[in-house]
């Protein structure tokens, strides 16, 4: 009886899934002007949750969530890593189960995933790496451990300004390169682990030129785009990754050539921070660009935060290489769970600077505590800089669209009046 | 031009150094035998008691000057001591700190015994940033020393009792510089306690167990000697008029910490500091390892004259990261 419930429940929950991934992809690609070399991107999300939700066919997957997972070192020990936060609506709905009503959409859809799933992937997981980051994701690994996940929590300071912070987390990881090496049961040597600094690093410098095309006015392409593209990276088969986006580059050098871009000519140029949109929750950026508004940059650990920065070693030596691949994820890192974290506030005013951003879009998921308590940080520091923002609280279900369109839209009209005011 | 450029900030500074270094270690250690001798104001180790030297150290002869009796001090004599640190003072404004990351031979050995650690895999050791900070005010109290001792040979300071004739150059007594260098040209005489008297017995100790420690210690620190070098303190007294700088802009910067990390010397301030464009601490050599691994456009730039000469760039970083061969 228990288990005909259950199976049922996966079922539904199949369908309902398949069902938002299948409208968000329509969406996506209902906007004009989208670069062809997108469709493999869109393939690529219509395959991986098209007809049944599964693991990619590897053989050693290491699941992860959060950014601050070095995945250098997952590569090196021969295994795959898989970042598993999930964007999904149908399994939101199967995780307020396990959580209170006012938990985090991103953490309980991704509780729910993993209890939808719970009869195979346990079994298909090496080890499932939860960073202690906010206060739900770390409480999530004794849920997920009960599911019989074999949960793997990687200790992480709340702070990175200090010595002995980052000398914790250099000590941490450098543990869990020799638990690493026991799960996967190959060693990471000095020559593998290079070629996967080498590799992560490679794809970055995509993402890198990437960004810098972004700063072209008029843009040339739509930050819905990019972030399917962002999003793509931490599940996709890193060197097909790197040629789709090589070829995605080609293409938007090509544009820019010819002049060819995406939006009205005159269309806001917004910056998108906050809580990460992850496909298929790719809410909030459709419905700005549908609004008449063009995302030209991000600061979400789901694209720029995850992407951006590059390990630096000195010495090509184990010692110095782990101890480096630490540092890269803790030192440049954004995540409000830190404390202090004026680096995001920086970071925000950098890009908006660069980028040549007149609004800011600020997605908080209700019940994400972090960027909810930092908005007004940003805000303030976002308002002396003489640049508006448009603070945007919602979940997964498709309930609030009605009410964020409008407001979308009139900010989107009043950085226009704004403009006609200043000229 | 800007191909020029393009390549300039893409090429590595190290691999540019290393070849400099040996060069400049050639031409003073061994610039005697080829009849070439550069001067006596040098503002790095080119160490007098090496015979065949290529030039020689500003602080043997500022020493020597201290020690002058305060009447002829302020006279006439005056004039030759004002000479001397002038001329100190252009060699100095020329490279700035870069003295000690490119031309210095104490500061060469240490590197090329940290490339011998590098090739045996073992991890270099850094100072927490307490210890750091303590340690870096050892130089000034050299500095300080290296003036006020010589000075009380032939002055009461304090109305304390003159010192004896055996503590005229008591920096020099202690350096490595004199231990170590000669050995290059075959001569180990200075490598050895003198016992003539007690002074001298007890500052050659002194300097033995210092050579000592600038071996071991710079096999596991890098550049261990230069956090305690009262050169480095002088320099930095002159530092901004310098004409080869380095500055940084804050806006820029990620704090991502590439530059500390890298750094020989292990300076916090040039990852944590966002707001003085002018960057040089007293402790850096310009290595300019920092520009080398600083992904951000033109977050850290090397100036000469106001001239840029090197500066950090996206494309640079990548490239050198990239490079078959980086960090071995």
């Amino acid at each position: 009886m228990e288990n005909e419930r259950f199976i049922r429940m996966q079922e539904t929950t199949g369908i309902h899934l398949a069902m938002e991934v299948e409208e968000t992809l329509q969406q996506l690609q209902d906007f004009p002007d989208t670069p062809e070399a997108m469709d493999y991107f869109f393939d690529f999300f219509q395959k991986l949750f098209g007809k049944n939700h599964r693991l990619p066919d590897k053989k050693k997957i290491i699941g992860t969530l959060c950014l601050q997972v070095p995945d250098e070192l997952i590569l090196a020990a021969g295994a795959t890593p898989y970042r598993m936060c999930s964007g999904a609506y149908a399994y939101d709905q199967i995780g307020a189960e396990f959580m209170p009503a006012k938990s985090c959409p991103l953490v309980k859809a991704t509780t729910g995933m993993f209890h939808v799933k719970k009869e195979r992937w346990p079994q298909q997981l090496d080890a499932l790496v939860i960073p202690t980051t906010c206060d739900q994701k770390k409480k999530s690994c004794e849920i997920l451990k009960e599911m019989g996940y074999p949960v793997f929590p990687l200790e992480m300071p709340a702070t990175k300004e200090s010595e002995a912070a980052r000398s914790y987390w250099q000590e941490s990881v450098k543990q869990f390169t020799l638990d690493l090496q026991k799960i996967t049961g190959n060693k990471v040597t000095r020559k593998k682990l290079r070629e996967a600094i080498d590799l992560k690093g490679k794809g970055g410098r995509l993402f890198r030129k990437l960004h810098e095309l972004r700063r072209s006015t008029p843009p040339l392409i739509f930050g819905k785009d990019i972030l399917l593209v962002t999003n793509a990276y931490y599940l996709d088969d890193i060197n097909q990754w790197c040629a789709a986006t090589e070829r995605l580059l080609m293409e938007l050098e090509k544009r820019k050539a010819a002049a060819v871009h995406v939006g009205q000519r005159q269309a806001p140029r917004l910056l998108l921070t906050g809580s990460p949109p992850i496909f298929p929750n790719l809410k909030v950026p459709i419905l700005v660009e549908q609004a008449g508004g063009v995302i030209v940059a991000d600061e979400v650990c789901s694209s720029n935060r995850l992407l951006y920065d590059a390990v630096a070693f000195d010495e090509e030596n184990l010692n110095d290489m782990v101890p480096a691949i630490a540092d890269r994820y803790l030192k440049p890192c954004t995540c409000p769970c830190l404390t202090p974290n004026t680096d995001r506030q920086r970071r925000v005013l950098a890009l908006a600077d660069s980028h040549k951003v007149e609004g800011v879009i600020y997605q908080a998921f209700s019940g994400c505590m972090p960027y909810e308590m930092e908005q007004k940080q940003i805000s303030t520091a976002l308002g002396e800089a003489g640049i508006p923002m448009l603070y945007l609280e919602t979940d997964y279900s498709p309930e609030d669209m009605g009410q964020l369109t409008t407001r979308v839209e009139a900010f989107i009209e009043s950085i226009i009046a704004r403009r006609r005011k200043a000229a | 031009m800007n191909r020029i450029k393009r390549a300039l900030y893409n090429s590595s500074v190290s691999r540019f150094r290393f070849h400099i270094q040996w060069l400049a270690f050639v031409l003073l250690v061994y610039g005697g035998y080829l009849a070439i001798n550069i001067g006596d104001q040098l503002p790095t180790f080119a160490c007098v008691f090496t015979d065949y030297r290529g030039g020689s150290c500003y602080l043997m002869g500022f020493q020597h000057q201290m020690a002058l009796p305060f009447d002829r001090l302020f006279s006439g004599r005056g004039i030759g001591v004002l000479t001397g640190l002038m001329t100190f003072f252009l060699f100095f404004i020329l490279l700035n700190k870069a003295w000690c990351g490119f031309v210095c031979p104490l500061g060469t050995i240490q590197d090329w015994l940290s490339g011998l650690r590098k090739k045996m895999s073992v991890r270099y050791s850094t100072y927490s940033r307490s210890s750091f900070r303590k340690i870096g005010k050892i130089k000034y109290i050299f500095l300080t020393l290296l003036i006020l001792i010589p000075m009380a040979i032939n002055n009461s300071l304090f109305g304390l009792p003159k010192l004896n004739h055996d503590f005229a150059v008591p920096f020099c007594m202690i350096c490595p510089g004199r231990t170590l260098l000669p050995i290059f040209q075959g001569d180990f005489s200075q490598l050895a306690i003198d016992f003539s008297s007690k002074t001298k017995m007890i500052l050659t100790a002194l300097g033995m167990a210092i050579t000592g420690m600038f071996l071991a210690g710079s096999l596991y620190k890098k550049r261990f000697i230069c956090l305690f070098c009262p050169m480095s303190a002088f320099h930095y007294i002159f530092a901004k008029a310098a004409l080869l700088r380095i500055n940084k802009d804050g806006s820029k910067c990620t704090r991502c910490g590439n530059c500390y990390r890298v750094c020989d010397v292990g300076i916090h301030d040039i990852a944590d500091d966002l707001d003085n464009k002018n960057i040089l601490k007293d402790d850096c050599m310009m290595c300019f390892k920092c520009v080398e691994m600083c992904p951000e456009n033109d977050c850290l730039e090397v100036k000469f004259l106001g001239l840029p000469v090197y500066k950090a760039t996206e494309e640079g970083f990548f490239t050198r990261m990239g490079r078959r061969g980086h960090g071995k």
